[in-house]
């Protein structure tokens, strides 16, 4: 046990790697908190949906997609990439949808027969691809990513000056897309969301923001893949959000708290990784569960105090809430 | 009566809709007449929320056509408030009834534009008219079953439309929130608005509503309360007279699948 | 007897896959295949053997649990478990630093049964969703497990833990101890199952009924989910810990497509799991370093899609051929309707019912009502006369003709009178009615109309003995 989890040296762990490695360390805590931003928001959105198994199943079959274009073109630069993702994503939520409507076959096994089959697909692609030659694609990193190889890719160069590694910059260009795309489209998501009927009603083509979300979906995943992999990306998508939700009732407030979650996160599970020498994308994921568990925890308690005379709002209420209907 | 055609708030011709291919409404025709207050009238199952889906275009029609203002829907649908059933939302959704207000006004802002601050007095108007203003701020799954209808309520004011289809508005309120309900759909009716609303109450429906619609998978009758609301018309309606046509266009769905 | 048919059906299951392979193996070893193959159906390697018959128990337990996981809609339940196994295997393999199957079975399922618990948890203390939930559970326990996994590798000899074998699956690394785990899970859950299997069916449909008859269906919940994690671990080195739920979710969902019983469904469901279990064990040996879990997914899968276009009720194919075959028959008494009105609009002077009219009546080329007059010939219901340019009525074709155009009229008439539609919107709903009007029905409608003569616009409906005259020769002209 002892070799299993290391004395916790506070310099080791804590300073290093702002003194000694930060060239090394602000890359990793910065893809971090990008991809933690990105999925988190897009997140908020799966879970107003119930569609959070959703973004499970398309970070899955992702995969397939990601291989599929590496085996026509033969090598994996953004758009390819992008377009593999896209691509996958969309026929995993079409085929769900075929499965579901067409068929007797209920939604919640539609989803899972949609997306084990295509990263089955997808592994087994791999797998082949590997034994004929190298693949930029592992099927190890798939399941745990490898943000600590992020630094060490040859960075990007604008004109003498090195800018950063690929992956971060492409990350930080989709969170950004993305938060722009929630503060211009914020009312048409917003009522898509809350009341699809009512939208249709007015005009608003539910359909297209439906498919515009599970885009945006499909490339925040895809640029977050390789760095956290399949299913830690999942990880990313909902723990941040509920962690958002239990806090507050209020969309914009959770949209923000999502981020303060992906940061504090990000930097925590950065630490946890060092000292225990584990995976850090998967660190970032514990640290994010347990801020979650913290938050959990908080409101729990907060429930089971008795409401004092302090807050007559709040006992007001709960009366109206305990109304029949 | 002979308007102009776009002074007709609603007509619909021979309309039918199948939900998963099995018919519930059957060849309806009708032209609803303006400032009048219908109530859409029948049993369970009658097809009675299908109807005012299917006029919007939330259900696709097998048959028939709709006009709206004398134009296909989408072309009017601003013209169109609505108030869906209130279990159809999450009340758990993080937004305040502000919020949920002012998506009323939404129909009338462009793709990315932001409601204005006109639009928020109107959302306030719209809160204050229901007695709902001093809740303003609070989150919507923290009312009561009356709170929110009256908030669906304000947000279809808010939408300032000139005809209103309302599903059940009368469901699981308090008698307040219902005697306010009612005070509030007539205000809308001498102001020249045209409201539907889909109701299950026979004992009520004779006196809120100035013209009744009747229906059980086809519209058995319409018109003014005083000549519907007869013994006879409620038989067709709630009886069985009806049965061989059901029991057709039951195989008929059948056939299909 | 009829109690006992579940079982005795399941006794089948269990038997046939190996009655099944020996016949194959005969088969394949002669057509030549690769070495591999023929290794791998004579079963030289005790490994080998291992795997198969792991592969085999595994499609078994794997596919009772997921029948009742998707009727009771856990599919997504069963993704949560899997993943969340992860922390477990790790811990149990930290045990003694081996991949003991005791050990690791045990902390995969203390692992499992404690990600069910905090999905219950979840849902009860706080107003997240079910998907989130499940989500939530899915995701962070995978965490510690990667975390867990990754600390091992570092320790020294744990690069060789083989842990990593646990992801994707390794059937060939089954060993005997493994396969004795399998074993009693797979004879835990039959016994269980055929010893419930009326609770079972009652608490899955309808758990308040059941509850209200005295089931403990929280109880009966509880074992299934017990059973549910026991199949997810025990399956876990063959399949890996990513897969699972598919080898549980799919083969179940086939079986659903293919059948309205649950007795049935069980059995199919396990010959499925079977029959994907054994093929993916095939393809990973003979693959060499291809992981079995993926195999076995696509194995199913294709079952699965196998199901959905031919199942013979459900299948998309039967479906599609039905559509087009009824289509084809109202084609042909759309046109039979169609000579019916020339003959009519004639006065019934005549039987032949020359081309040129009914073209002209349907609005179509003359070429095409050739080709429909063929396929109407080829029926039976008309021959064709005067150079190809004519039609006359067979007996069957009049008596039908006469038919749609009754169902047709009696239609209109009752719409008009008994449901007051318009005059002006009877017409198209007819032209749909008429065609799937039984003879039950038209005599409820006859007996409603009180046996009316004519049509609202005034035509005739025709009777019986028009129906039955075998010609348009002896009916009484229109007046």
């Amino acid at each position: 046990m002892n070799q299993l989890i290391p004395a916790f040296d506070f310099h080791r762990v804590v300073i290093a790697p702002w003194t000694e490695g930060f060239a090394f360390s602000i890359w990793i805590v910065l893809m971090g908190v990008l991809v933690g931003t990105a999925c988190g928001l897009v997140g908020n959105y799966l879970l107003l949906r119930r569609m959070a198994l959703v973004g499970d199943a398309i970070s899955h079959s992702i995969l397939l997609g990601l291989i599929v274009a590496f085996l026509i073109f033969r090598h994996v630069d953004t758009p390819v990439m992008f377009a593999g993702a896209l691509a996958a994503g969309l026929l995993t939520v079409a085929i769900i949808e075929f499965i579901h409507k067409q068929t007797r076959v209920k939604v919640d096994s539609a989803i899972c027969i949609a997306f084990t089959s295509l990263f089955a697909l997808g592994v087994t692609l791999v797998s082949l691809a590997e034994s004929a030659g190298p693949v930029h694609i592992d099927a190890d990193c798939v399941l745990y990513g490898e943000i600590a190889l992020v630094p060490l890719e040859p960075p990007i160069l604008w004109g003498q000056v090195a800018l950063g590694p690929p992956s971060v910059l492409r990350m930080a260009v989709v969170t950004g897309v993305l938060i722009v795309g929630i503060l211009c489209f914020y009312k048409e998501l917003l009522i898509t969301s809350f009341d699809p009927a009512l939208a249709k009603s007015m005009g608003l083509k539910t359909g297209v923001w439906h498919y515009g979300l599970m885009t945006a979906l499909s490339l925040v995943v895809v640029s977050a893949f390789e760095s956290v992999g399949a299913i830690l990306a999942v990880a990313m998508l909902i723990v941040p959000a509920m962690f958002a939700a239990q806090l507050s009732p209020c969309l914009p407030v959770r949209l923000v708290l999502t981020i303060g979650h992906a940061v504090i996160s990000a930097l925590l599970g950065y630490h946890l990784s060092i000292w225990l020498k584990c995976s850090a994308a998967g660190a970032m994921v514990v640290c994010g569960s347990l801020l979650f568990a913290l938050a959990w925890a908080v409101t729990a308690l907060r429930a089971r105090r008795p409401v004092s005379t302090s807050e007559p709002e709040s006992s007001g209420l709960q009366s109206a809430a305990t109304l029949p209907g | 009566m002979t308007l102009p055609l776009s002074d007709v708030p609603l007509e619909v011709h021979d309309m039918s809709v199948a939900y998963h291919q099995k018919p519930v409404l059957y060849g309806i025709d009708l032209a609803v007449p303006a400032g009048n207050l219908i109530g859409i009238v029948g049993p369970n199952g009658a097809g009675k929320s299908t109807f005012i889906k299917a006029i919007m275009g939330l259900l696709p029609l097998s048959s028939g056509w709709v006009k709206v203002f004398g134009k296909p829907y989408a072309e009017n649908c601003r013209r169109v408030g609505y108030v869906p059933q209130r279990e159809s939302v999450d009340w758990d959704f993080p937004v305040n009834v502000m919020d949920v207000v002012l998506m009323g006004r939404y129909g009338r802002l462009r793709l990315g534009q932001r409601p204005s601050r006109q639009d928020h007095d109107v959302a306030r108007e719209c809160l204050e008219k229901v007695h709902m203003l001093p809740y303003a701020k609070r989150q919507i799954g923290n009312l009561s079953g009356g709170q929110q209808q009256r908030v669906f309520l304000a947000r279809a004011l808010a939408q300032e439309s000139d005809l209103y289809l309302m599903d059940e508005p009368f469901v699981g309120v308090d008698a307040a929130t219902e005697s306010a309900i009612i005070t509030l759909l007539r205000e809308l009716k001498t102001r020249g608005k045209t409201v539907l609303v889909v109701h299950h109450d026979l004992s009520s429906a004779r006196d809120y509503f100035d013209m009744l619609m009747l229906l059980n998978m086809r519209l058995v009758a319409f018109g003014p309360t005083p000549e519907v609301f007869t013994s006879e018309m409620l038989q067709t309606t709630y009886g069985g007279r009806l049965t061989i046509l059901s029991e057709v266009v039951e195989t008929l769905g059948g056939g299909t699948k | 007897m009829k109690a006992r048919h579940p079982a005795l059906l399941l006794l089948a299951a269990i038997l046939l896959p190996q009655f099944a392979y020996a016949a194959r193996i005969s088969e394949l070893t002669e057509t030549g295949l690769a070495e591999r193959a023929v290794r791998f159906f004579t079963l030289q390697d005790p490994s080998l053997r291992f795997a198969l018959v792991g592969s085999i128990l595994l499609g078994i337990s794997c596919g009772l649990m997921g029948a009742f996981l998707v009727v009771r809609k856990l599919a997504l339940m069963s993704d949560a478990l899997s993943h969340a196994v992860l922390p477990g295997v790790a811990l149990g393999f930290l045990w003694n630093m081996t991949k003991d199957p005791v050990a690791i079975f045990i902390g995969a399922t203390v692992a499992g049964l404690l990600g069910a618990g905090l999905v219950q948890a979840i849902r009860n203390t706080t107003r997240q969703k079910e998907d989130a939930a499940l989500g939530f559970v899915l995701a962070s326990f995978f965490a510690v497990g990667v975390c867990l996994v990754t600390m091992i590798q570092n320790l020294p000899g744990g690069n060789k833990s083989g842990l990593d074998k646990f992801m994707f699956g390794q059937a060939a690394a089954l060993g005997p101890g493994d396969v004795m785990l399998l074993g009693g899970v797979t004879i835990l859950a039959v016994v269980i199952v055929l010893a419930f299997y009326k609770e079972f069916l009652v608490t899955s449909f309808d758990a308040a009924f059941a509850i209200s008859v005295g089931i403990p269906a929280r109880v009966f919940h509880y074992v299934l989910m017990v059973l549910l994690a026991f199949a997810i671990v025990s399956s876990l080195q063959a399949v890996g810990v990513v897969l699972v739920s598919a080898m549980l979710v799919i083969p179940a969902a086939a079986a659903y497509l293919l059948t309205d019983r649950l007795g049935m469904m069980l059995v199919l469901s396990a010959i499925f799991g079977v029959t994907t279990g054994a093929v993916g064990a095939f393809f990973s040996y003979v693959g060499r370093n291809l992981p079995t879990g993926p195999l076995m997914v696509l194995a199913a899968t294709a079952v699965f899609l196998a199901a959905l276009l031919l199942g013979p009720r459900h299948g998309v194919l039967s479906r599609w051929w039905r559509h087009r075959s009824r289509s084809a028959r109202i084609g042909r008494e759309n046109m039979l309707k169609v000579m019916y009105h020339v003959l009519e609009e004639e006065g019934f002077r005549g039987e032949t019912v020359p081309l040129r009219d009914l073209a002209e009546a349907r609005r179509e080329a003359i070429e095409d009502v050739q080709v429909e007059m063929r396929s109407l010939r080829s029926h039976g219901l008309v021959t064709i006369s005067g150079d190809g340019q004519a039609a006359v009525f067979t007996p069957d074709g009049w008596k039908r003709a006469c038919e749609i155009v009754r169902n047709h009229r009696l239609w209109e008439l009752y719409l008009t009178h008994a449901a007051n539609y318009a005059l002006d919107h009877v017409h198209e709903d007819a032209d749909k009615i008429e065609h799937i009007l039984g003879e039950d029905t038209v005599r409820l409608l006859e007996k409603r109309l009180n046996y009316a003569h004519r049509d609202p616009h005034g035509k005739l409906i025709p009777g019986l003995a028009d129906i039955h005259s075998g010609g348009p020769a002896r009916i009484h002209p229109a007046t």
